[in-house]
């Protein structure tokens, strides 16, 4: 499958390796990556397009509107564990602002 | 400060529900997935370039969409039935043709105008009649017969149906 890893592809495929079967909202998916949204997004619906996230609306509590919610298809799993080192490798903290960034919003 | 911040929030909302309105369909979900988003994003600030980045997210793949859809429309153009298209390219060589014997045509009468004791010689007429537009014609035949080659059978058709116009009328006197 022919994906660019851009750094920020390879921060994005680790936020959702942790706990991968659970469902992930966009703005925690930017604050766990630090991606802005003008750059997130472009890479969840290039993920999307190939299979390699599955999307779904959650059903909403009564008054709330619902969320659109993301996760890895099997596929997409499997990718990502198959590109483990890469992701490793390049989601280490590429800058010390950026460390610190995640840092804060994870702790 | 406050009722600021509330404007800051307003306009990334306003941007947010502006490109999902423009959003074509199959960028919508996601167009709505980040205003829904917006909901969460703390500070005025924070939702105010959380817009503007949703927004150019939501232009690029717009824009993406639409690029795929012609380059998906020009590969079915590519692949449609080719009888339309050499119908078309000997209507344009016929056309041009016509346009070319009606060029020769005005330039003969202007020269009929100035020159008028070549209205008394009918061979002079008629070879300068048919001799330039069939040399037009033969010329433009040998160039476009392999590039374009119905317009070159237009072309050719047309100069053989004036070439037999022009033969008959001579038989006939």
């Amino acid at each position: 499958m022919k994906l660019r890893l851009s750094p920020q592809t390879l921060l994005l495929l680790d936020a959702f390796l942790h706990q991968a079967d659970t469902w992930k909202y966009g703005y925690d998916l930017s604050r766990v990556t630090g991606l802005k949204s003008g750059t997130l997004y472009p890479i969840l619906m290039r993920l999307a397009d190939r299979q390699l996230l599955e999307t779904q609306w959650e059903t909403p509590d009564p008054g709330k509107p619902p969320r659109h919610m993301y996760r890895f298809t099997p596929e997409g799993l499997r990718f990502a564990r198959a590109n483990a080192a890469a992701i490793s490798a390049g989601s280490l903290p590429q800058t010390a602002l950026g460390w610190l960034q995640r840092a804060w919003v994870r702790s | 400060m406050g009722p600021l911040m509330t404007r800051r929030r307003q306009l990334a909302a306003w941007l947010l529900r502006a490109a999902l309105r423009l959003a074509p369909r199959q960028t919508r979900a996601w167009a709505a997935a980040m205003l829904r988003e917006l909901d969460f994003v703390s500070g005025d600030w924070s939702a105010l370039f959380w817009a503007f980045g949703s927004t150019a997210a939501i232009l690029r793949h717009s824009a993406g969409a639409a690029w795929a859809w012609l380059t998906q429309k020009s590969k079915e153009e590519a692949a449609m039935n080719t009888t339309g298209k050499k119908a078309l390219g000997v209507t344009l060589g016929i056309v041009s043709a016509l346009m070319l014997v009606g060029c020769a045509f005005a330039v003969l009468r202007i020269i009929g105008v100035i020159f008028p004791s070549l209205n008394h010689s009918p061979w002079a007429y008629w070879i300068a009649i048919l001799a330039p537009p069939e040399a037009a014609f033969v010329a433009a035949t040998i160039l476009l017969w392999r590039k374009r080659g119905p317009v070159a059978a237009g072309i050719l058709a047309t100069g053989l149906v004036m070439a037999l116009h022009i033969g008959v009328h001579l038989a006939m006197r």
